[in-house]
């Protein structure tokens, strides 16, 4: 539920109406062209339909040095964003050797292991030494070593559930799983804002899809109530398997699932549990065990859990934790562990170490300190940005936070503006999000101090008051005392 | 002066091509731009307020034929072409008849006709016309034309 000023709403309609008619007159005149000069084959069909990628060419490429900005070092707290130019109005992107040392609100870093860490990384570089950079090789073939059964058996016992199966790649892990676990005369009820992976995976199966609306228990009720007493499409007959996909953190929200509710739900109708934990895993919970941990769901009801080691962990890959028919049924059966190559020996020590530390089985308590830190700072961050007038989305306790932007032309304004003040931050828009919600999407750390947080408060505050984002009153303005100093945010 | 804020709730329909139409202010938009189209051509043209409502019904049966009743399939590659054999009025709402939305873009020509008709004092040639456009736009959304192909016109290419 976001709250929408109407005449920002409109006005987002119109700028999006404007941009389709200008496009689609320039490619009016553009087939024009064409076929005027008759370049193309004769009896053959073209490659791709046209309007495939309009939305790349007469909308992304307008502002596209606002996205997949190149860095120059590792995403910690601050690091190196190298700068680019244009000379035919963003089409193509030139880099230079000029880099901007930049605040990091932009990466997955949630406890900080992106960079050099003093346990992981030695034990990294050993492992190099020891093993190989990769297996060059699946699993079932010589791609196994004695590091993927550790980290396997470390992942269950992490994530709580008799077994586990980790593949190198995280996309894979949503996008050939399901296909294997969901065949035709099944269904699968997704969350409306579920990952591209889980509705690439969905597709792939053949099983029938039905979506329930984000977030909603009790619209997930209804949907299962009456795909249930239907049956299959045409015949009516009894669905072979029904199976509930949610996140746990929602990546482009910021919101947390609400869990208990929708294990009830499943429970009551007796379908199955699949609990992406992309993002959650090792960010949320006392000891970064995820949403389960923090909202008091037992593991044991949740069916299939899933999550990615490309953001708290600072690795690669993801992993499938279940039962043990499961994972020993997905090992007999799954492309991407039959066919893919393993996962690299280092990144999968950088794993075993990084849960090591999250548990506080390196010898101290850093894990701990980090888990608290990513509390405090997403909590402090968030109101700190409500106070503002900011509309931000989002859960207390989430170091995910979409700020609203609305208006197409405040997505290259704000991302720009502030690059000019060194904060680095990644902005959303359509079609990642509905056309009405485009968003500046924050990624708190661990790795930043509150002198980073206060920095980057002062810049977004003062961006977005030359951007005219704060669609909200603010609150009266408070004097911060930061040890003597006073700081000022409005 | 107090700001008008309503509330956006994600619909559950996976489609980038049509969710948007199912947010708030859509409706308001749709209106406001016939309207500012009428001003538009009283402003260029400098003709009666009759033809150019005639003008505007016609321009909008033109343009909302060719994207809403013609054109097929979606501007974003990664839905695979699962809609590529789809207009835009047959992939709204799921392709669920008789909703909110489609009864909204049902009425709209409709009010656009009486207008256009009852300006121009129901004069031909504007009322020819104006009926016409208007019976070809609402039958293209009768709940029974779904998926409908007369005579294979605009069938799967």
């Amino acid at each position: 539920m976001i709250a929408i000023p109407y005449l920002t709403a409109l006005t987002t309609y119109f700028s999006y109406g404007l941009l389709f008619a200008f496009g689609q007159f320039r490619d009016f005149f553009r087939k024009i062209f064409d076929w005027c000069s008759a370049n193309t084959l004769q009896g053959y069909a073209p490659i791709c339909l046209g309007l495939e990628d309009f939305y790349i060419r007469r909308l992304y490429l307008r502002i596209q040095d606002c996205f997949g900005r190149p860095i120059a070092s590792a995403p910690d707290a601050w690091f190196d964003v190298v700068e680019r130019y244009s000379n035919d109005n963003n089409k193509t992107l030139k880099r230079t050797d000029k880099i901007s040392r930049c605040l990091n609100l932009g990466s997955y870093n949630y406890l900080g292991f992106a960079a050099a860490d003093e346990y992981c990384t030695p034990r990294v570089v050993d492992t190099l030494k020891k093993y190989s950079p990769s297996t060059c090789s699946t699993r079932v073939d010589g791609g196994t070593t004695a590091l993927h059964l550790e980290l396997e058996e470390c992942v269950a016992k992490f994530v709580g559930k008799p077994a586990a199966i980790v593949f190198g790649m995280g996309y894979v892990t949503n996008s050939a799983i399901l296909p294997v676990l969901m065949g035709k005369g099944n269904l699968i009820i997704s969350d409306s804002l579920n990952h591209n992976s889980i509705v690439n995976g969905a597709r792939g199966s053949g099983a029938t899809i039905r979506v329930f609306q984000h977030n909603e228990p009790s619209h997930l009720e209804e949907v299962l109530r009456e795909q249930i007493a239907e049956g299959q499409p045409r015949t009516h007959r009894p669905w072979k398997k029904i199976m509930v996909i949610v996140e746990g953190i929602y990546s482009m929200e910021g919101e947390l699932c609400k869990l208990p509710e929708v294990i009830a739900v499943c429970k009551k109708y007796k379908a199955y549990t699949y609990l992406d934990e992309a993002h959650s895993i090792g960010a949320v919970g006392k000891t970064g065990r995820g949403v389960c941990e923090l909202l008091g769901v037992d593991t044991a009801d949740v069916d299939i859990m899933m999550g990615t080691f490309t953001k708290s962990f600072g690795s690669c890959g993801g992993y499938i934790a279940g039962s043990k028919d499961l994972i020993q049924h997905l090992k007999y059966t799954c492309p991407a562990h039959l066919y893919a190559t393993s996962i690299s020996p280092p990144a999968a020590q950088q794993i075993i170490s990084s849960i090591r530390v999250i548990l506080g089985e390196d010898g101290s308590n850093r894990g701990a300190q980090k888990l608290a830190q990513i509390r405090e700072n997403s909590n402090f961050f968030r109101s700190e940005l409500q106070k503002m007038g900011f509309e931000v989305l989002g859960d207390n306790d989430s170091p995910v936070m979409p700020i609203m932007l609305y208006n197409p032309a405040k997505i290259p304004a704000f991302s720009r503006e502030c690059l000019k003040q060194n904060v680095a931050i990644v902005t959303v828009a359509f079609p990642a999000t509905p056309l009405l919600l485009a968003r500046a999407r924050i990624c708190i750390s661990a790795a930043h101090s509150r002198e980073d947080l206060i920095k980057a408060l002062q810049v977004i505050s003062r961006v977005g008051d030359l951007v005219g984002i704060k669609y909200f009153p603010a609150e009266p303005t408070k004097q911060q005392q930061e040890g003597g100093k006073t700081v000022k945010f409005d | 002066m107090a700001k008008l804020y309503v509330k956006a709730v994600p619909p559950a329909d996976l489609n980038r091509n049509t969710d948007w139409f199912t947010y708030p202010g859509v409706w308001t938009s749709y209106i406001l731009i016939l309207f500012f189209s009428w001003i538009l051509v009283l402003s260029v043209f400098g003709c009666s307020p009759g033809i150019a409502w005639t003008i505007v019904n016609l321009a909008h049966f033109a343009v909302t034929y060719d994207f809403f009743h013609w054109k097929k399939g979606t501007p974003f590659a990664e839905d695979q072409g699962i809609y590529n054999r789809l207009t835009w009025w047959e992939q709204v709402d799921n392709g669920k008849q008789l909703t909110r939305n489609r009864k909204f873009l049902t009425v709209v020509p409709l009010v656009l006709y009486l207008i256009a008709s009852h300006t121009t004092d129901y004069q031909n040639p504007m009322f020819l016309f104006n009926t016409v456009a208007v019976i070809v736009l609402v039958v293209a959304k009768f709940p029974h034309m779904h998926k409908v192909r007369i005579f294979r016109i605009n069938a799967d290419k």
